[in-house]
């Protein structure tokens, strides 16, 4: 199945606002951009042609196709095991496809990888406790200080942790922090090397509700700050919703695309837009299609 | 616990122990030859002073070079088990050889390869130190948090930068809890190799010259060992407090900021 991104016209270079009557306006980025957020680099693309994997007798991703135009925000929902995490990885250069290709930016995502144009934000913050959190934020920035990703302009730390709420933390160390506090540090870890990707492992599912809910506002506003490609993995419907530009549903395993669903609500996103009936609508016909990838 | 409770309650441990010791000899009358009380001991180490200030400097300097030789072949030996089952399963049998090994059995080579001196005694003590910090070096790199290897996997991180920001740092609690057994072990292997090296001075020295003949200075000296282990394992904890005080261990004072 070949899925293909509509082009520049899905995401323009500057994100666009958009009102909920649909009009769209570009806004001023100097004006709603964060001087910490401003300088990042540029956004990637994204090419997964035919991409399968197998554990192996076990299939866990039929052919995948899927094009992410740059700047954009793409989160891959499915159901446990549907293999989301499997193509995350791959397109992270941390797995190999049993066959298919994957290219960043044209290149393979272990060139993309040595080069720091990737940032990696995995299930757990992963933080190492004996770093305080100013110098867990710096961590993949100081990684192969000489050998790469000279090119990509780096965000400020200390400007990224008020961004995110933490002023006052970067000498606190993990264990003083609490679970959303400390996915913070790692969004902003991941942040701070102004790398043209991210790749996010669902991030928050191990957070409560509220702190969820809470994380996912935040994220938004930081995605919309920044012109960087997102792909984005969660088994959270409102989750992806609230964050995406598009939403690519996998089915039970073997992972294959079931539907697309772009999320077509104003941008910037804030949290009264979860009671929209409109968002209700995306939530319910993406409801509708994990249901048909799992066969119900 | 506070600095000086813990001080107090090893000062307690202490007192009670030679108490005990002290009545026990007294009330059931010991022979000299078989048990002396802990106050003729004293008296003794009071007597000499100087002597025993020495012996144990030299033991002192025996163990902790032997120890810091132990630990210094002991992390790279482990980093390279760590990063191979293979190399790990086969360097089990000899590590495990070299722990339970006599030393009796190999001292005597030792002393005849390295001649005399303070080499064969602190080339035993680093030799059976280095054992347990190697299995200590690859259980600690062996924990070191997947996610956080999979962080920097994905910034193509170099193996000397995953060692150094990551592996080593996570394997430094239990290369702390072994150097608690080996200082034990450490002290042991310099008091025998003292006294097996007929060339050196130290506690083991002292020790092995008075066996059958001056039942007070080898209990001198063997207290003397041991007070210098209670400070060996004080100078550690502290050492952990500094090193180790994002460590869950070191956090029984410390309050979360935020919950």
């Amino acid at each position: 199945m070949l899925v293909t991104t509509p082009g520049a016209w899905w995401r323009p270079a500057s994100r666009r606002s958009r009102s909920l009557d649909g009009r769209s306006k570009a806004t001023a980025p100097e004006a709603e951009h964060h001087p910490s957020v401003r300088s990042a680099a540029v956004s990637a693309t994204i090419a997964v042609t035919g991409v399968t994997k197998s554990f192996g007798d076990l299939a866990a991703l039929a052919p995948i196709n899927l094009d992410v135009a740059g700047g954009e925000i793409v989160t891959v929902l499915g159901p446990s095991g549907s293999g989301k995490t499997t193509l995350l990885r791959i397109v992270g250069g941390l797995d190999e496809p049993s066959s298919g290709s994957v290219t960043v930016d044209g290149a393979s995502p272990h060139v993309a990888r040595a080069a720091k144009r990737i940032g990696f934000v995995p299930q757990s913050p992963a933080l190492l406790p004996w770093r305080t959190v100013g110098a867990n934020a710096k961590l993949l920035l100081d990684v192969n200080r000489k050998h790469g990703g000279a090119h990509a302009r780096r965000a400020s730390v200390v400007e990224l942790l008020a961004e995110v709420g933490l002023d006052g933390f970067a000498d606190a160390y993990p264990h003083e922090l609490s679970g959303g506090m400390q996915q913070r540090v790692a969004l902003v870890r991941a942040m701070a090397l102004g790398a043209p990707l991210l790749l996010m492992d669902e991030p928050f599912a191990a957070l409560d509700e509220i702190t969820r809910a809470d994380m996912r506002h935040l994220l938004a506003r930081l995605c919309e700050q920044l012109a960087t490609t997102v792909l984005f993995v969660t088994h959270s419907i409102a989750e992806s919703v609230f964050i995406s530009d598009r939403v690519v549903v996998l089915s039970a395993r073997p992972g294959r695309v079931v539907g697309i669903e772009a999320i077509d609500l104003p941008r910037p996103r804030h949290a009264e837009l979860e009671d929209d009936p409109a968002f209700f609508a995306i939530e319910t016909r993406l409801r509708g299609l994990l249901h048909a990838g799992a066969g119900r | 616990m506070t600095t000086r409770r813990i001080v107090l309650a090893g000062v307690l441990g202490v007192a009670v122990v030679l108490g005990l010791w002290e009545l026990y000899v007294r009330v059931f009358d010991v022979r000299r030859f078989i048990l002396l009380a802990p106050s003729t001991i004293v008296r003794e180490i009071w007597d000499h002073p100087r002597f025993y200030l020495d012996a144990t400097l030299v033991t002192a300097r025996h163990s902790a070079i032997g120890i810091g030789i132990g630990l210094v072949v002991a992390v790279p030996i482990g980093a390279a088990l760590a990063s191979s089952r293979f190399l790990e399963q086969a360097a089990q049998p000899v590590l495990i050889g070299v722990l339970v090994a006599p030393w009796i059995a190999y001292f005597t080579s030792i002393v005849l390869w390295l001649g005399p001196g303070d080499p064969p005694v602190i080339f035993l003590v680093a030799f059976v130190t280095t054992p347990a910090f190697v299995f200590a070096t690859v259980a600690g790199m062996r924990s070191a948090d997947p996610a956080a290897r999979e962080l920097l996997a994905s910034v193509d991180a170099r193996r000397v930068e995953v060692l150094w920001r990551l592996r080593l740092p996570a394997a430094l609690p239990t290369i702390l809890a072994a150097a608690r057994y080996n200082l034990g072990l450490a002290l042991a292997a310099a008091f025998y190799a003292e006294g097996g090296n007929q060339s050196t001075e130290g506690l083991g020295a002292a020790g092995r010259r008075a066996i059958g003949q001056n039942a007070e200075v080898l209990w001198a000296t063997i207290l003397c060992t041991a007070a210098l282990g209670a400070l060996f394992l004080a100078a550690l904890s502290l050492l952990e407090r500094l090193v180790l005080r994002w460590h869950v261990s070191q956090r029984t004072r410390a309050r979360a900021r935020v919950t």
